[in-house]
């Protein structure tokens, strides 16, 4: 049977409350992360986590320094550490286990809410999944970084900003628009592609049995790998297209 | 694929109050202390910087005050060495003069001794002399030739010896 999200109705708006758990339990995990990687601070004996806080401060640094100049890219050195370590997060936090609830007679209630059921008489609902197997939220953080993208860019870099989008030549201008659509497009469909493939060849495997044990422990440290590579991927074009549009060197 | 619109707006309400929170309460502090940490290192390699500078002027300055030493003995040395020979050789010439003088000395005393004794041995001669020719001629000179007698011989033997 297949695991459906599950969802409220609040106001005439379908509510997934899985996906605001998850957003919630990933937030919390960061953030909690990031305040005791800080809390005995100190300049020369930093602790372990403080050390591993700074490593990954020096990475998002660099990212920063490859696709833009970090003197200009420095004030998105937090978006990028924010958007790099809710990712990570929240590409693992599928990977371990599951939490699933069955429903039978076409009712379930959660805080004594309804779920909505579609209609069909049992289900299951699958209360714990990636954060980022959702397009919903994969696209709001594209969106999000996008538009922040071009605000800055308007901001900081209006006469460029407006140009590009008709160079080399005003017939270009369709093919601009175009791409400038597709950005977050594939920023966040790409995100969501890959972890929601992880889950769904998770449950796959699950479906195999004992037998797929070895492949489990296999697909689960592939995930592992892909799940930090697409954090930084993220982050890398956040920067990339941040760059693009407000930090745009003045002679090309 | 569906797109959950509520799941949407508060993805995005909630990473940015997630990045907010973060930026106030996390990130400021630790890039604080980062910064903090790079001046430290700075501060620390400028002083490291200068003591090595410090260090090798001192080096240099022991340095030469090393060789300034060395030389001073060597000086020394030198000086001793002309002193010392120069005094042998003030010695050795004493020594020699001393030597001449004593020589001389002797010399001189043996030749007066010899003229003393030599003397002692003519007045002994000349009265032995007078003695025997006393003795012999006793009976056949007066007193008064033979007074001229010794004087004559006298005579003779003065400008003989």
């Amino acid at each position: 049977m297949e695991h459906i999200a599950p969802i409220v109705i609040i106001g005439g708006q379908k509510v997934d409350l899985s996906a605001i758990i998850m957003m919630v339990v990933t937030s919390i995990i960061v953030f909690v992360l990031a305040r005791l990687s800080i809390r005995k601070m100190s300049v020369e004996n930093p602790g372990k986590l403080q050390n591993f806080m700074e490593w990954v401060v020096e990475f998002v640094s660099n990212i920063i320094g490859m696709a833009t100049d970090f003197k200009r890219g420095k004030v998105y050195l937090s978006l990028g550490l924010t958007l790099i370590m809710y990712i990570f997060v929240g590409n693992m936090l599928g990977l371990p286990f599951n939490f699933i609830t069955e429903a039978h007679h076409g009712h379930a209630t959660f805080l004594g809410m309804d779920l909505f059921m579609d209609g069909k008489d049992e289900a299951e609902f699958a209360w714990w999944k990636s954060p980022t197997a959702d397009a919903a939220m994969t696209m709001a953080l594209a969106l999000t970084v996008i538009v922040l993208s071009h605000i800055q860019g308007i901001r900081h870099n209006r006469k460029h900003y407006f140009k590009h989008y008709v160079q080399p030549w005003s017939f270009f201008l369709p093919i601009n628009i175009i791409e400038t659509v597709a950005k977050p497009l594939t920023l966040g469909l790409r995100l969501y592609g890959n972890i929601y493939a992880g889950e769904v060849m998770i449950s796959v495997i699950l479906g195999m049995g004992w037998v797929g044990i070895p492949a489990m422990l296999v697909w689960q440290g592939f995930s592992v790998f892909v799940g930090a590579i697409q954090a930084f991927v993220f982050t890398m074009l956040t920067m990339v297209y941040i760059g693009q549009y407000s930090i745009h060197e003045e002679d090309h | 694929m569906s797109i959950n619109w509520t799941s949407f707006v508060i993805q995005v309400v909630s990473f940015g109050i997630l990045f907010l929170l973060l930026s106030k309460f996390a990130f400021g502090p630790l890039f604080g202390i980062m910064e903090k940490r790079r001046q430290l290192v700075k501060e620390q390699i400028d002083g490291a910087e200068k003591s090595r500078t410090d260090a090798e002027r001192y080096l240099e300055e022991q340095k030469q005050a090393l060789q300034q030493a060395r030389k001073e003995a060597y000086d020394i040395i030198e000086l001793a060495k002309t002193t010392g020979s120069k005094q042998a050789d003030d010695i050795v010439e004493a020594a020699r003069s001393e030597a001449n003088r004593l020589k001389e000395e002797a010399v001189r005393e043996i030749e007066s001794e010899k003229n003393k004794a030599i003397a002692s041995v003519k007045a002994q001669v000349s009265g032995l002399s007078v003695l025997i020719a006393s003795k012999i001629i006793e009976k056949q000179v007066d007193e008064k030739t033979q007074g001229e007698l010794v004087d004559k011989y006298l005579q003779e033997v003065g400008t003989k010896s």
